[in-house]
């Protein structure tokens, strides 16, 4: 499966990613998360412009455990920390595309107010655009935020010290509907 | 009918286990007494590189020390890197906190070779090495490993010393630190179980436990979280570092310094803090003079981890049985501080007389976020007479010698 995807997008990628030296080979990642980490699959993650700190530590988690998804837990699980700093490093240093959710009109004026609200903008700054071991959440994927913020309200989410655990009990279902919606339409600068 | 009971006490764990799941998930512990003023903080604990960190990548030629010393990087690749024990063979081991392992560092050729030595362990930040046994401290237990450095590759099962030093599974300081006394006891911290806090009866202590024995007994009491301790080369009195609580302010209280000079010492936490100052919610009925005073401040969120006493011959004869602390340095604070290894001198009566900087240039911003590029959290005196510090931020361990 593995070499199946290398092979598949090998010939057709291999130019987009001039790293060739790289020993982890962000192009297994770009098979799922779009081309220099710019997701085109609202379930799947955004990983372009995302804190360094933050990719090697999701990377550790699903390695270690601790974050468990059926795609991403055997990716992870060959990888040396070397190799997860060198996808870390690089998927940081790749531009955000500009996003291609739309968010409804109640979700983008509702927004910003809850963001604050639920303390969203305390950790994840103020443009929501993540810092060190915390995600930027402006312009990631509809789906996926939706599914990560019901999940740390039912506590199935790894997490790496019980904040957005806590943080998402305050959420209904609606927040998070209203949150989702409006994040996955924020550009990011 | 045995039976019958067995199913129905099955049942109502079934039910605990399902309703502890449900139950709505607490802020985690650091969060825990922050004043609704400080509703909007943006502070917040840095997390460490869980990855590690390549010392090339960081700008370890900014540490400063004073003449004549030099620091260079030791060895590097043990990501979370803390607590640190050496090895009658040589072998340096080394504790972790946020990760389950605990790595043996080998100086092969001149080279260091750093291994994971034991994984799947819960927070053993605690080690120390005995008449060639491993001991370590994990959050409910401490454990034995017997004539470890002759089965590097192959370690040995655990044996326990004492179990159930965590059974309500505190949210907050469930870390421990490891000494061994000169009594040939086990010295370790039970942390109080969140940032302010009536902590249980043993909680918030320095204890120890005889590990011929299995027999714990508690030493001082009122202790927030010490997370480095070592015995005065000539006196053998203890003495401890102390965190002090957060979200008091930028200033108070001070993170604290400790000798034990008799058995059943209280230093006052939740009570009083630093000696001097009453808790706002926990003190208001008492006095500081009921409690025990530090023998120095060494100022808020300063983050005293390590502390280990210098008794090697390369330093200058000054620093002879001097201290010399890690400090982690600050969260809960606007301006940080720390990020640095201190050196404090005593006289021959145990009063401090000197208190200042000796490894600087971890902190780069003390108001950015974060402030930093590595934290020290350890410091160990090694058999030349230099001094290894760890990095738990990075996973890197530094070496300082010296030469006139």
């Amino acid at each position: 499966m593995r070499l199946a995807v290398r092979n598949a997008m090998a010939s057709a990628v291999a130019f987009l990613f001039p790293l060739a030296v790289l020993a982890a080979d962000p192009n297994l990642c770009a098979a799922c998360h779009g081309e220099g980490g710019n997701s085109v699959n609202p379930a799947v993650p955004s990983i372009a412009q995302q804190p360094r700190q933050f990719i090697a530590t999701s990377l550790f988690m699903f390695r270690e455990g601790t974050r468990k998804d059926a795609q991403m837990s055997p990716m992870a699980a060959n990888l040396s920390n070397a190799e997860m700093n060198q996808l870390a490093d690089y998927f940081s240093k790749q531009k955000a595309a500009a996003p291609k959710h739309q968010s409804s009109a109640e979700s983008a004026a509702a927004g910003p107010a809850l963001a604050k609200k639920f303390n969203c903008s305390q950790c994840h700054g103020p443009q929501l655009l993540g810092q060190q071991h915390i995600p930027r959440l402006a312009g990631q994927q509809f789906e996926y935020l939706r599914l990560q913020l019901k999940s740390f309200k039912a506590q199935t989410r790894g997490d790496i010290d019980g904040n957005m655990s806590a943080a998402a009990q305050a959420l209904n279902e609606k927040d998070i509907e209203t949150l989702a919606d409006f994040l996955a339409g924020q550009s990011v600068p | 009918m045995k039976s019958t009971i067995a199913f129905a006490v099955m049942a109502a764990f079934a039910a605990a286990v399902q309703a502890q799941a449900q139950a709505p998930a607490a802020p985690p512990s650091w969060q825990q007494g922050k004043p609704p003023a400080a509703a909007d903080s943006t502070l917040h604990p840095f997390n460490i590189e869980m990855t590690g960190k390549s010392a090339k990548e960081l700008p370890v030629d900014k540490l400063k020390l004073p003449a004549g010393f030099k620091v260079e990087v030791w060895a590097e690749g043990m990501p979370g890197a803390r607590t640190m024990a050496l090895g009658d063979k040589g072998t340096l081991f080394v504790g972790t906190r946020q990760l389950k392992e605990v790595y043996a560092v080998r100086t092969v050729g001149g080279k260091r070779e750093a291994k994971v030595l034991l994984k799947g362990l819960d927070a053993p930040n605690g080690v120390v090495f005995n008449k060639g046994t491993l001991y370590i401290a994990e959050r409910h237990r401490i454990t034995s490993y017997a004539n470890i450095e002759a089965q590097l590759d192959n370690p040995p099962q655990a044996k326990v010393v004492v179990d159930g030093l965590d059974p309500d599974k505190q949210p907050g300081h469930f870390w421990k630190f490891l000494a061994m006394g000169p009594d040939g006891k086990l010295y370790y911290n039970v942390g109080a179980p969140g940032n302010i806090v009536m902590p249980g009866y043993f909680q918030a202590t320095i204890s120890r436990v005889d590990p011929k024995t299995g027999v714990v007994e508690t030493v001082a009491s009122g202790v927030r979280n010490s997370v480095g301790m070592d015995f005065h080369p000539q006196t053998k009195q203890l003495w401890f570092t102390n965190h002090a609580r957060d979200w008091l302010s930028d200033d108070l209280p001070n993170d604290t310094l400790h000798r034990v000079s008799r058995k059943g010492m209280h230093f006052g936490y939740p009570f009083c803090h630093q000696g001097d100052t009453l808790d706002p919610e926990f003190g208001k009925s008492r006095s500081c003079k009921e409690f025990d005073q530090p023998a120095l401040k060494l100022g808020a969120h300063i983050a005293p981890i390590g502390m280990r006493f210098y008794t090697g011959k390369m330093f200058p004869a000054e620093y002879q049985n001097n201290i010399f602390i890690a400090m982690r340095g600050s969260w809960n604070r606007t301006v940080k501080q720390g990020y640095n290894v201190m050196r404090v001198a005593l006289d021959d009566k145990g009063k401090v007389t000197k208190y200042e900087p000796f490894m600087t240039g971890f902190l780069v911003d003390d108001r950015a976020d974060p402030p930093m590029w590595g934290r020290p959290n350890d410091v160990l005196v090694m058999r030349d007479g230099s001094l290894l510090v760890s990095d738990d931020q990075n996973g890197i361990i530094y070496r300082i010698s010296y030469s006139k």
